[in-house]
């Protein structure tokens, strides 16, 4: 009976070490070379994809967002809808992709399409590091008529994914409250 | 109010005109570097955000109506819209026919279309964040940093949103007058601060900007108008005027260090000791006061001989020559007999002096084969008393010296034998007078020392008119070689045939005479 208050006092301690939670907060990356760094990496696979003649087609058009940016347009909108559209873009960029990477046999852009996704999953480490939220768009729905279009060529996906990643992606993290 | 109103009305019109003239100008600046810089066609550049400008040229004689043309553009997954196609004069005999776009999205892919009568004649795709092409930065400004040679140089950015970290500037600065300057890019910044500049100098600055090329691009802007501005004036550093003193510092240790280490070279050179003869006369000047005599009767380790010619000045009696007699073969470089040369250098008693000479000269004839030699001229002068310029043995400038048993001034200091104003004078015959003779011969008298020997010498008898001085006297005949006399006496009466000839006197002066002597000249001296 005597144990009980020491060996309490003792598992709180325990469990304040172990304590389950989430993780801490990352710390705000706001330099926009890391972006840089992306972008130069995705032109790199946009300029591999053009020297490919052979067993580097996509099997079916996919899915990809609308690189367009008005800046009137953009402006009008809030932060959390201007996050929302970059995060579904991502999403549906790293879809792409991952096909993409299923279906060519060219072994020299393997390496090319393997840092494209990569570098999408680095950049919403970025983007979670600046507080913007996680986006997916709900099951089912593959294909909202403005936001997104069909590519059918390797060329054009990685084209777009070069677009993306300059305009709407740059916009957002150039802009992150965070930061300021 | 009407009047007002016009006012108001020109001022407007009068701005408007500026604006719009600037506007042109702009334009024409913008035109001029895509020309340049753009080899697609149409060129095309944005100014802003939302903006799009193309242009094409043609040469005037083959340029239609701007309505002949059509500009159609596409934006990727989009309709094709056409834009209202301009024309303007351009220099040079061309024209420019123009479309601007607005409300131009960006990120996306444009195609270009022109057409001239329903046929493509231009055809482009780009992206409009790819070619910009802004205005130069406003208000460059120069100040002073405070610091020496530095300047910092600020600006005003366009007014962009979003493509502030994206702008790349370039900043050229040169020496006001010169076209040579550096060039520095700085990244999205407006200020610089240039250095390494040179103190109180005028610099003229200018700057221009570009996009980086990452997210957005172009080309880049024309150039400001270059700002000028001096620089702080040299001021004295005191850290380069404290190394400058401790560089000078140790600059003059080691030279006074060079300059003590070679010291014994350097006095050589600029302060030359004068030789003196101490060396070679042990105790002369320090124990004996410079007296010679003394000191050759006292110099250890016997009789220091000495070549003839250098006792042969030093002569403390004095000593008229009489003649020379040039002998045909060199004479010896023989030493005088030592005996008479120490003989002849004391102080002592004149009597026994005297009969010292004597005795030391006839022995030293004796001794030494070539004594004959003068006696030998001297008999043949006898046997054939022949002109004496005509005598093979005798020349002209013969001379003959008597030494008189006279002690003309014993009580002559010391000094005057120290000064070496020796009695013996002689001077040879070429080129001097009789008269001449004589006067040195006065020099001599005076010059005489304490010696018991005096002479006279035969220049002071021109027209050979030379006495014999009877028994009394001893005549010596000297032949002098150049480099050593030899003495032989001359009995009294052959000196009377000898007088007859031409009498020269010489001068000594402490002097080796060799080099003032024609050498191979004997001198003989009669007493």
């Amino acid at each position: 009976m005597e144990l009980s208050p020491r060996l309490f006092t003792l598992l709180l301690m325990l469990l304040e070490w172990t304590r389950p939670g989430l993780p801490s907060p990352l710390r705000p990356i706001c330099d926009l070379r890391v972006l840089k760094h992306f972008i130069e990496e995705a032109r790199d696979a946009q300029a591999a994809m053009l020297t490919c003649k052979e067993g580097c087609g996509l099997p079916e058009p996919v899915t990809v967002p609308q690189t367009k940016v008005d800046f009137s347009v953009w402006e009008r909108k809030n932060a959390l809808e201007q996050a929302h559209e970059v995060q579904s873009g991502l999403w549906l960029l790293n879809q792409a992709i991952g096909s993409l990477r299923a279906s060519v046999t060219n072994t020299a852009l393997h390496s090319h399409i393997d840092n494209s996704l990569i570098n999408i999953f680095r950049i919403g480490k970025v983007l979670r590091s600046l507080n913007i939220q996680e986006c997916t768009p709900p099951a089912g729905e593959v294909s909202r008529g403005e936001e997104t279009w069909r590519v059918s060529s390797a060329s054009e996906l990685l084209q777009v994914h070069v677009n993306f990643l300059r305009g709407k992606l740059q916009l957002l993290l150039s802009n992150a409250p965070v930061c300021h | 109010m009407t009047n007002n109103n016009l006012n108001k009305l020109l001022a407007f019109c009068v701005l408007f005109c500026a604006q719009k003239t600037s506007i042109v100008h702009a334009l024409e600046t913008k035109v001029a570097l895509l020309l340049h810089a753009e080899p697609e066609i149409p060129k095309c550049f944005a100014e802003g955000l939302s903006d799009l400008t193309c242009f094409w040229e043609e040469d005037e004689e083959r340029a239609g109506s701007a309505d002949q043309y059509s500009f159609r553009y596409t934006y990727q997954n989009e309709n094709s819209s056409e834009c209202a196609v301009t024309a303007l004069p351009a220099a040079g005999g061309k024209r420019l026919y123009f479309c601007r776009l607005s409300q131009t999205p960006c990120f996306v892919p444009l195609d270009i279309r022109v057409f001239r009568d329903d046929l493509l004649i231009h055809n482009r795709s780009l992206f409009i964040e790819l070619v910009f092409l802004l205005d130069p930065p406003a208000n460059l400004t120069l100040t002073s940093t405070g610091t020496q040679g530095q300047l910092k140089a600020s600006w005003l950015p366009p007014s962009l949103k979003y493509m502030g970290d994206s702008m790349m500037y370039e900043v050229s600065y040169a020496m006001a007058g010169s076209h040579i300057g550096k060039v520095e890019e700085v990244q999205a910044s407006s200020e610089l601060i240039l250095r390494g500049l040179q103190s109180g100098t005028k610099y003229k600055v200018r700057i221009r900007i570009k996009l980086d090329g990452i997210s957005y691009s172009g080309y880049w802007s024309a150039w400001t108008d270059p700002v000028l501005m001096e620089t702080m004036p040299g001021d004295l550093d005191p850290l380069i005027v404290s190394l400058s003193l401790i560089i000078s510092l140790v600059l003059t240790l080691l030279s006074l260090i060079v300059l003590m280490s070679h010291r014994r070279f350097l006095l050589k050179k600029i302060w030359p000791i004068i030789p003196t003869p101490e060396s070679k006369f042990q105790g002369l000047f320090k124990v004996y006061g410079g007296d010679f005599q003394e000191w050759l009767g006292h110099s250890t380790g016997g009789l220091w001989l000495r070549p003839a010619y250098f006792y042969s000045e030093e002569f403390p009696a004095p000593l008229e020559v009489l003649s020379e007699v040039s002998l045909g073969p060199a004479l010896p470089s023989s030493a005088l007999p030592p005996k008479a040369s120490e003989a002849l250098g004391e102080e002592e008693d004149e009597d026994k002096k005297l009969k010292r000479v004597d005795s030391a000269l006839m022995e030293g004839w004796r001794e030494t084969p070539q004594e004959h030699w003068p006696m030998d001229q001297l008999r043949a002068i006898h046997q054939h008393p022949a002109p004496w310029t005509q005598s093979s043995l005798l020349e002209s400038h013969d001379a003959y010296v008597t030494l008189n048993a006279q002690n003309h001034s014993g009580e002559e200091p010391l000094d005057d034998i120290l000064e070496e104003t020796l009695p013996l004078q002689v001077l040879f015959a070429s080129g001097r007078t009789s008269s001449e003779s004589r006067s040195d011969l006065g020099s001599f008298q005076q010059s005489s020392g304490s010696g018991c020997l005096s002479s006279q010498s035969s220049f002071e008898y021109p027209n050979h008119t030379w006495p014999p001085k009877g028994p009394g006297y001893t005549y010596m005949a000297v032949a002098d070689s150049g480099v050593s006399m030899d003495y032989s006496p001359i009995s009294s009466n052959k000196i009377d045939d000898i007088g007859k000839g031409v009498i020269y006197t010489n001068e000594y002066k402490n002097e080796i005479p060799a080099h003032r002597r024609p050498i191979g000249t004997p001198i003989h001296f009669a007493f």
